[in-house]
């Protein structure tokens, strides 16, 4: 009996319960009905679904068929009849043969097909609506690690038709085929099979799931235990060795696997039982068979040969079910997993808090370079008033913060880490709601106003821009799809990467690794600023641009930003730069300097190292440290 | 790969007694698949041929039934315990791992092909579970039932065993053939699907940059397309995939099919009875069974195997020989490096190197990243045996100790090293700083500003902070950190870049304690990044890497930077 197996590097990782992960990762039990959402958004096509089953049963039923008929054959042959009355039983037993194999092959290729459909469908979906869905959802999966798990996500919701719901359909048709084909020879002895193959079919894959669910609800604190005590050791095993706490931490490692395996423990017995009830059923169906069909033959109401179909069939009537344990935990598994999706699916969909109509109508600003909104001929003005932000759910890590940001003006915010200079860049580009306050754009509050129309006059570089796996040029267009190289290198040469360009193997083919791992954290800065300054956008909001970089690299790269060129139809660009350091703070209109939360003190960098007294302390060690 | 590689028994010891166990079980399960078909060959057979009534058969029936119940005993015993010495063999694996990785360093340590070290540990050989519960059994059952089930139809008839024997030599040769013929293929294939299916993500992964810049809605063409792809891909490695599977499915049902055939000629001529006949039909596919089953759950087992061959290749880095020598009182001693280099991915980092560490002295090493500053530290702390050069601990009187003969316990109970990212034990403030009197710690506090952060916390100095310090930042931690080194100041104390998360004003904290421990007679050792830190050293150690060796090489400069007022540059 083969499984459903697809190739390990198909499927989604095996027996890993997901570890603890991010905020909006569902650790209670998925409510009903959510695998069959999830299932829906496969949009698989049912005549290939039907397909598959017809052919998953014909394998399955070779199997049948050929016990079936070979006992038949050998229990008649035992008679000693013509041999011309065995030849259709012969060619029946060979053809049942090689039916199985064929059959099987071409189920589980129609069966991959759906599958593989499905997920690809599914990845649209999922990117189609985080795209247009609530930007805040967005950045909250970027900041967990959820968005590691969506490719194994969708996997094991797609492995759900392999492993899971088909198995069960073909074990179904199979099951009330063979009984039904055997209460015809012998009723009681159908009414047993049909009995033992749902205790086998239904009984014991429930029992399966319920250890499988136990095993990982019980451990999942020891696991999350586990995935730390192991992280922590391998990262700090120098400073735990010298400090010598590393035996302390191996002992709690240990302890935190010890308790795993208690929650495996629990989790066995119910699988132990499941494995039990699969190999009776198989052995009480041939015995009441047996038990029931010999007085039968006696009384004439059975023919020998009949007994001996109706008591060696069951035998090879249990393959179908015998997958069934295993497609229960599948399910278990791509439960959860679908439940992760609909829950990212879900908080893109709902938390926007847009009207519906502006989402509707957004247009896709494809790679037409668009021109900037009309109406205000010196260009798009972004103002805030009273504004508080923070992240959804915790107190404003800013308030209070009044600003205009117009074509040509230049702002800098600066103060010490973690003060949310980050979260206000993020809500002045209307990525995240504001908490109290305005941001208005032109006028038009940022939530209300088309998507569209915001990034084509305000746009922000975050810390956490992603480097795509493409070539430098491709990841400059992502700015603006009609980047010539020429522009290319020139804002490349801008933002001090000229020769970092002329160092690549295919210049400006050259293709970065995911993530930029081939990229140094100086570099990528630098590489995210080059494809801000490539925007039509006149309105840049910048975050930390001389992070990662020395300090006179760093202040030559806020130079280049301070005197950035207007955009290709002349309008001077409006900056808001968000930099821990002060000193190159001097090109800038106006400084906020933000601390406790609040904008502390406001004013030109000048004046802020006169009267503000931490501002100017600040800047004198950073003088020092230049010295 | 090894179907079953002996250092997995090696290293899991429960890993042994599973297998015993599985032996046992396998051979009784051979046992009792004989018994279930000669009893119920018998029985049935007396039933069709002479119209045995049941009472005659009862005792057949009987024994039947107690097979039946034996069976499904071992298989929910096999159960049981495959999940139980599943689990644990893991957990020894990765405690062997974890363990080993940290003695030897987790950088030497780390798999070769660029694999996460703790997923390795922790996901990767999770993965070993499937091997142990469903493959490793039927691994024991082919070469226990197989044989035994074999060995009884040969006893029955010949002709049937001649037939299933001449099958089974087919199963590998017919597997290797497709194997031979598609590893090529799938190899190619696996590699685009691999591709296709990161770009999916890359493109998941980047979408809040996208939508920063209003781009979108372009690439949902292209998530579908790469979906086609990858689609497409897919199953062109699968067509060939597959095609394995179809050839054992193909033999041996096809096999079985024979065999009932055969039978069923000898019969109607009467060369065989019945009873044989059908003996020889219920144990023909048992035969099989085992041979299929490795088939079908050898994928399963591959993601384990992998991680399990990887563990091994960690637990096989040789452990460094520690010293056995007492360390001399580094109070009154010094540590002294003298041409320390460490060979890197394209020669050295650092190139040749001095450093000594003098007590009440400051030493800051400083040179560009990826110079091998943060590497010098991990030789001066015995963590990293150097490729070049020696480091010693001299005691007061002059006598030298190399470094690697000397018991690195002892030497570390004189260090405090501040890595980074201090990693601190839960407990509460109080306790993580060893419960000191409250005029000391109130003083090194005031010095750090952990006074400060502690009124922030919700129970002031008996807070308790999660392991690592969780519930504090980094800056945070740091503070905390450095309270500890001034409450309780060793002989030899180490800063990694204190200033790292620290912005103008934290940096003030570190200078200020950097004297305070000078003055308390510590030999510290800075590594820096700020000039405004190095300035305030006794020495500079500028560290570089180099393409060339030590041999082609002499070794660096030491820039004793003239002496100023520690206290100075403050006011």
């Amino acid at each position: 009996m083969s499984a459903a197996r697809v190739p390990a590097t198909v499927a989604a990782p095996v027996a890993v319960p997901p570890p603890a992960a991010g905020p909006t990762a569902a650790r209670t039990r998925p409510p009903r009905g959510t695998l069959r959402r999830a299932v829906r958004l496969l949009d698989v096509d049912p005549r290939r679904v039907a397909l598959a089953v017809l052919l998953g049963t014909l394998a399955l039923g070779s199997a049948v068929a050929l016990a079936a008929a070979s006992a038949w054959l050998i229990a008649r042959a035992s008679q000693m009849p013509p041999v011309l009355q065995l030849s259709v039983a012969t060619v029946a037993v060979r053809a049942f043969g090689i039916g199985r194999g064929l059959m099987r092959y071409l189920e589980r290729l129609v069966s991959h097909d759906v599958a593989l459909r499905g997920m690809a469908t599914l990845r649209t979906t999922l990117y189609d609506r985080l795209a247009a869905g609530s930007p805040q959802a967005l950045l909250a999966v970027r900041r967990g690690d959820l968005l590691a798990r969506v490719g194994a996500d969708v996997d094991a919701v797609g492995d759900v038709v392999v492993r899971g719901l088909l198995p069960a359909a073909v074990a179904a048709a199979l099951g009330v085929g063979t009984s039904v084909a055997m209460a015809l020879f012998w009723p009681p002895a159908g009414l047993a099979l049909a009995l033992c193959l749902l205790a086998a079919g239904v009984l014991a894959p429930w029992l399966s799931a319920r250890g499988a669910r136990t095993a990982e609800e019980r451990g999942v604190a020891a696991r999350a235990r586990m995935s730390a005590t192991s992280l922590g050791v391998l990262d700090d095993a120098g400073p735990l060795a010298v400090s010598g706490r590393l035996p302390h931490e191996l002992d709690a490692l240990r302890a935190a696997d010890a308790d795993l395996a208690r929650a495996a423990d629990a989790g066995a017995r119910p699988a132990a039982l499941a494995a039990g009830i699969g190999q009776l059923a198989v052995g009480v169906a041939v015995l009441v068979a047996l038990v029931t069909g010999v007085p039968a033959v006696g009384a004439g109401l059975l023919a020998p040969v009949e007994l001996a179909v109706v008591v060696l069939t069951p035998l090879a009537a249990f393959e179908a079910t015998s997958l069934l344990p295993a497609a229960a935990v599948q399910v278990q598994r791509s439960r959860a997993a679908a439940a992760r999706i609909l829950a990212l699916l879900d908080a893109a969909a709902g938390s926007d808090e847009r009207p519906a109509a502006a989402r509707a109508v957004a247009p896709e600003p494809g790679d037409v370079p668009a021109p900037p909104p009309t109406g205000d001929p010196s260009g798009p003005t972004l103002v805030a008033r009273g504004l508080a932000c923070g992240w959804p759910g915790r107190p404003p890590a800013v308030t209070d913060v009044d600003l205009r940001l117009a074509p040509g003006s230049r702002l800098a915010v600066a103060g010490p880490s973690g003060e949310g200079k980050t979260t206000l860049l993020l809500t002045l580009a209307g990525l995240l709601a504001p908490v109290a306050g305005t941001v208005t754009l032109d006028g038009v509050p940022l939530g209300t106003a088309d998507r569209a129309t915001v990034v084509r006059s305000v746009v922000v570089t975050g810390e956490d821009a992603h480097v795509f796996g493409t070539s430098v040029l491709e990841n400059l267009r992502v700015a603006r799809g009609d980047v010539t190289p020429e522009e290319a290198r020139s804002a490349l040469a801008r933002t001090g990467l000229g020769a970092w360009l002329e160092g690549l193997p295919d210049g400006l083919d050259t293709v970065l690794g995911s993530d930029a791992r081939t990229v140094s954290g100086g570099e990528r800065r630098r590489l995210l600023l080059a494809r801000a300054l490539l925007s039509d956008a006149p309105l840049l909001l910048v975050d930390e641009p001389g992070e990662h970089l020395d300090p006179t690299t760093a202040d030559a790269v806020l130079d280049a930003l301070w005197h950035a060129p207007a955009t290709r139809d002349g309008t001077p660009r409006g900056l808001v730069v968000v930099s821990h350091r002060l000193t190159s703070l001097a090109t800038a209109d106006e400084v906020l300097w933000v601390t406790g939360g609040q904008v502390a003190a406001r004013g030109t960098h000048a004046h802020l190292v006169d009267h503000v007294p931490g501002y100017g302390e600040a800047v004198r060690a950073e003088e020092r440290e230049q010295t | 790969m090894k179907p079953l590689d002996p250092r997995l028994l090696r290293y899991a010891r429960a890993a042994r007694g599973y297998l015993a166990l599985t032996v046992a079980l396998g051979v009784v399960t051979g046992a009792l698949v004989v018994a279930q078909a000669l009893l119920l060959a018998h029985a049935l057979g007396s039933a069709v041929a002479d119209g045995a009534t049941l009472p005659r058969v009862l005792p057949l029936v009987g024994g039947l039934a107690g097979v039946v119940a034996v069976r499904a005993l071992v298989a929910g015993v096999q159960e049981r315990y495959a999940h139980r010495a599943a689990t644990r063999a893991v957990a020894e694996l990765r405690e062997r791992v974890v363990a080993h990785a940290a003695a030897v360093g987790p950088r030497r340590a780390a798999p070769a092909d660029g694999a996460s070290l703790v997923t390795l540990a922790t996901r990767g050989l999770d993965a070993l579970e499937p091997y142990f519960v469903k493959y490793l059994p039927q691994l024991v059952l082919a070469a226990t039932l197989t044989p035994a089930t074999l060995l009884v139809v040969l006893g029955l008839d010949w002709v049937s065993a001649a037939i299933i024997a001449g099958t089974i030599p087919l199963v590998p040769v017919f597997m290797w053939l497709v194997g031979v013929m598609t590893q090529g293929r799938s190899e190619r294939g696996l590699a685009t699907m691999q591709r296709l299916g990161a770009q999916v993500l890359d493109l998941l992964a980047g979408l809040t940059t996208l939508r920063a810049f209003g781009r979108e809605r372009g690439p949902v063409a292209r998530v579908r397309d790469l979906g086609d792809a990858h689609r497409r891909a897919t199953m062109g490695t699968l067509r060939v995939a597959f095609l394995s599977g179809m050839v054992l499915e193909l033999l041996t049902t096809l096999c079985v099919a024979l065999v009932a055939v055969a039978i069923g000629m000898r019969l109607v001529y009467g060369q065989m009875d019945l009873v044989t006949g059908l003996a020889v039909l219920v144990l023909a596919p048992e035969v099989f069974n085992p041979l299929r089953q490795v088939g079908a759950q050898f994928h399963a087992s591959t993601d384990g195997v992998a991680a399990a061959d990887r563990a091994f290749a960690v637990l096989e880095v040789p452990l460094p020989a520690a010293g056995t020598a007492l360390a001399p009182d580094l109070a009154t001693g010094r540590v002294r490096a003298r041409g320390v280099a460490v060979r890197a991915r394209d020669g050295w980092a650092p190139a040749p190197v001095d450093v000594e560490l003098v007590p009440g002295r400051v030493v800051a090493l400083v040179g560009p990243s990826g110079a091998g500053k943060t590497t010098t530290v991990e030789v001066l702390l015995g963590l990293l045996p150097p490729d070049a050069g020696r480091v010693e601990l001299v005691a007061a009187d002059g006598t030298a100790t190399p470094l690697a003969d000397v018991d690195p316990h002892d030497y570390w109970r004189q260090v405090t090293w501040l890595p980074q990212r201090p990693v601190l034990e839960p407990g509460t403030v109080r306790e993580v700083l060893g419960s000191p009197d409250a005029a000391a710690r109130d003083r090194a506090a005031a010095l750090t500003g952990l006074d400060a952060v502690v009124t922030t916390l919700p129970h002031g100095w008996d807070t308790p902070l999660g392991g690592g310090g969780a519930g504090l930042s980094v800056g945070q931690r740091q503070r905390l950190a450095l309270t500890r080194a001034l409450l309780r100041p060793s002989p030899v104390v180490v800063l990694d870049e204190p200033t790292a998360h620290l912005d103008a004003v934290g940096e003030q904290v570190v200078l200020r304690t950097l004297d305070a421990l000078r003055d308390a007679g510590c030999a510290v050792l800075l590594v820096a990044h700020r000039a405004s830190l190095a300035a305030r050293a006794d020495e500079v150690v500028h560290v570089r890497s180099a393409r060339t060796g030590p041999a082609d090489d002499g070794p660096a400069s030491i820039d004793a930077v003239a002496e100023s007022d520690p206290r100075g540059a403050v006011r």
